[in-house]
């Protein structure tokens, strides 16, 4: 029950988050100039490792068994395929 | 039958009372309930994340003239404040994995400390708690765009969470406090907190930087 927990890898993800939001602000400053397309790319990219590295490591989910990654992880397929048809349609009428 | 006596000698020996399952290993039924529950609550904000995107994707003019930029500095702040409560918080699931009652006490209202000053920051960020500061004073109106709208739902749903939460974790404290709790109601609680964090990473992203 009393067994040692090692803290190491928590310090390691809270360096990870903290340098990822610091880069995250780098980029979406106005005055670096960063173009809108690769902009949103690069924050997406990094707030969903953010998210993942929580979920992971904070949240355990890397030493849980497989039925539950995977009853956690697999309906996230269906918010992504919304965005991506919703989105695209509502920019698709922007730019028509 | 020594299992079902176990089972009914109280809600703490369940946990161990059950024999690991085929599936799920040794998460008990509660961490799983907390967790469909988390995917549920996902699903929630994955919808006003959704909305949000659509309303904005197919908006000719998004921030209208007169309506104030978010602050990205504070709250900037804000999320670092949330990501360290997190660490608080793994290291409170941590110090009761090992049984050590006070450090769990000491991060437990750690964590909630973080909590409050998330509140607080937000409600500054709102009405100001100086005067003549806040979106709201500076022109950012619900329902007077679709920008203002959204802003506010997505972020008071999340704050909903955070105070939530953070009173979660004063009961857990003062449960913990009484003796109460074991490491397994710690750490379902950590799920919840991390969740929060989670999500805000999520919005921080979305709604101030993109």
């Amino acid at each position: 029950m009393a067994h040692h927990v090692a803290r190491r890898t928590y310090w390691i993800v809270f360096g990870a988050l903290a340098v990822l939001t610091v880069l995250e602000i780098l980029v979406a400053l106005p005055s670096m100039g960063v173009p809108k397309t690769p902009k949103a790319l690069a924050l997406i990219t990094m707030a969903l490792s953010k998210a993942g590295l929580v979920g992971l490591f904070f949240m355990h989910l890397k030493q849980e068994m497989r039925a539950l990654k995977l009853t956690v992880a697999l309906p996230f397929l269906f918010p992504a395929l919304y965005a991506v048809v919703l989105i695209g349609e509502a920019g698709w009428r922007l730019i028509r | 039958m020594s299992a079902i006596a176990t089972a009914e000698a109280g809600s703490h020996s369940v946990a161990h009372a059950l024999p690991p399952d085929e599936y799920f290993g040794s998460a008990t039924p509660g961490k799983i309930g907390m967790w469909i529950f988390l995917l549920s609550d996902a699903f929630s904000f994955g919808g006003l994340l959704l909305a949000y995107g659509i309303l904005r994707g197919g908006s000719q003019v998004w921030r209208h003239p007169g309506e104030p930029a978010l602050g990205i500095p504070f709250t900037a702040f804000l999320t670092f404040l949330l990501i360290c409560s997190s660490v608080t918080m793994v290291l409170a699931v941590a110090a009761a994995t090992e049984g050590n009652r006070k450090q769990t006490m000491l991060f437990l209202a750690l964590t909630a400390l973080g909590g409050a000053g998330f509140l607080t920051g937000q409600f500054h960020e709102y009405f100001g708690l100086v005067p003549h500061h806040g979106l709201v004073h500076e022109g950012l109106i619900f329902g007077h765009s679709a920008y203002a709208s959204t802003f506010y739902v997505i972020t008071s749903f999340h704050g909903a969470h955070v105070f939530t939460g953070t009173v979660y974790i004063l009961v857990t404290l003062a449960r913990t406090a009484a003796g109460k709790t074991n490491a397994n109601d710690v750490e379902i609680l950590g799920l919840f907190w991390h969740f929060v964090d989670l999500i805000w990473i999520l919005v921080f992203t979305f709604v101030y930087l993109l």
